[in-house]
């Protein structure tokens, strides 16, 4: 009784695009991090100059789910799957820029990696990556155990940003010098804190196209 | 608050042995739209039929199960068909006027009912008219026949025809279905007007229809009510698989 659709290929069409967004932003994490981590320049600059491909993606899907509403009118799991991925892209979109601002300020930072390296900047960074490698799992495969596991590790790393900020204020009132440097870290720092906010926001998406349960602001109030 | 205007328990009914629904237990609504969706020879056209006996003009028709409109059993003996129909009024996919002037087919229900004072029978043609959304277009030709009207007017006059001998329930099959856009459009923004005084059943097989203009949907398939819910929980996430791969086009 399987019936093959027109509309099937539009959304395996979605579904790759996505995907693919989802891993090139991932990517653009990975060297975020290896950049701050190792004051790669280069490679910071990489991430800086790449924002624009994620952008392009972030508008081509836009577009391809404006055709789908507009032509197929999805229903059921077709329905949530499309208000879903509106939202992934929108969340993705935003985790590169936050990739990029991190980029940005790599260099003012070179003269001071004893300093990223004491308060854990580089840690953080590594559970970042880490996190989202589950983010690019779920967003693959919809299993929603990636989701849970997502959810305990934006609740540490939260905390750890907490602590890593508690850290810098203390440095920051001890020793007047460092205040331009502690500025760029607890930015930083608050990009990363976004970064991980975002990653529930997308576990909760597909959760929502799985379950059809909208599940945002129930959790870690 | 709610009131169940008809409530069906375990209802079957059999073409010549052959079981065409099976087991049907239901709860509809008064004054809201409930819709019946489903693919060809599911049943929903013949459960629509059983709600007012429409069935019992085809041969070889057997029921079990009940029926109840306000509580009482629509297929006991007791019951007079013809004040049951006039209660529960059908209205058809293909319209149907009479060969006769647009006023006469209006005035046709009241007439055979027994109603001859001319002035009420004017009042009753106008009600029914303009509660069908076409009073504007017709009042100035009354006396032209019918037949002349567009499909879309000619559907909606089938609509005043059956508003006319004042029922409670108006049942539907697939009224749009032979309509430009804009006739469906027009009879659609009725139907949804028509719920604040009328219990309305419709079968469609317009997908968006049922989404846009009903309260409840009822899925049937094989004779088989597979789920009812809130249309809207149909159309965003139903409970049934067979439910989601129907109204999503993967099957039927």
């Amino acid at each position: 009784m399987e019936n093959y659709r027109i509309f099937d290929s539009e959304l395996e069409k979605l579904s790759h695009k996505v995907i693919q967004m989802c891993s090139q932003v991932n990517q653009q994490l990975v060297d975020v991090v290896i950049a701050l981590q190792t004051t790669d320049l280069a490679l910071a600059k990489k991430v800086i100059n790449n924002d624009e491909y994620i952008n392009n993606l972030d508008v081509k899907i836009d577009k391809l789910c404006q055709k789908i509403f507009a032509l197929q009118q999805p229903v059921a799991s077709d329905l949530r799957y499309i208000l879903s991925v509106l939202k992934i892209n929108n969340d993705l979109e935003r985790i590169g820029d936050h990739a990029v601002n991190i980029a940005k300020r790599i260099e003012p930072l070179s003269d001071y990696t004893d300093l990223v390296e004491e308060l854990g900047i580089d840690l953080l960074g590594d559970k970042i990556t880490e996190l989202f490698s589950d983010v690019l799992e779920v967003v693959k495969t919809h299993d929603l155990t990636y989701a849970e596991k997502i959810y305990v590790k934006v609740t540490g790393i939260k905390e750890e940003c907490k602590k890593i900020t508690g850290k810098i204020l203390g440095e920051m009132m001890h020793q007047s010098e460092v205040v331009v440097v502690a500025a760029n870290v607890l930015i930083i720092i608050n990009l990363f804190e976004r970064i991980a906010s975002y990653s529930t926001n997308l576990a909760e998406s597909i959760t929502f196209v799985v379950e059809g349960e909208i599940v945002k602001h129930r959790r870690h109030k | 608050m709610t009131v169940d205007k008809i409530k069906t328990e375990n209802f079957s009914l059999f073409y010549s042995g052959k079981m065409a629904l099976n087991n049907i237990s239901i709860t509809i609504p008064e004054k809201k739209v409930t819709a019946f969706i489903g693919p060809s020879g599911c049943g929903k056209s013949t459960f629509l039929r059983s709600l007012n006996r429409m069935n019992d003009l085809i041969e070889g028709v057997k029921i079990e199960g009940k029926v109840m409109i306000d509580n009482i059993d629509i297929y006991d003996k007791n019951i007079d068909v013809v004040n049951l129909r006039k209660k529960v009024g059908m209205v058809f996919q293909k319209s149907n006027p009479f060969a006769k002037s647009v006023y006469e087919n209006v005035a046709y229900g009241p007439r055979i009912n027994g109603l001859s004072n001319k002035n009420q029978l004017d009042e009753i043609v106008e009600n029914a008219l303009k509660n069908a959304a076409i009073w504007d277009e017709v009042k100035d030709r009354l006396g032209d026949s019918a037949l002349g009207l567009s499909g879309g007017q000619q559907q909606r006059l089938c609509i005043a025809r059956t508003l006319a001998v004042n029922p409670e329930i108006v049942l539907m099959d697939e009224p749009a279905s032979a309509l430009d856009p804009l006739s469906t459009a027009k009879i659609e923004e009725l139907i949804v007007q028509l719920k604040e005084h009328y219990t309305i059943v419709i079968v469609t097989h317009n997908m968006q229809q049922a989404a846009r203009i009903s309260d409840q949907t009822a899925f049937f398939y094989l004779g088989l009510l597979i789920e009812y819910d809130k249309t809207r929980k149909i159309f965003t996430n139903p409970d049934k698989k067979q439910t989601e791969d129907y109204i999503t086009g993967r099957f039927g």
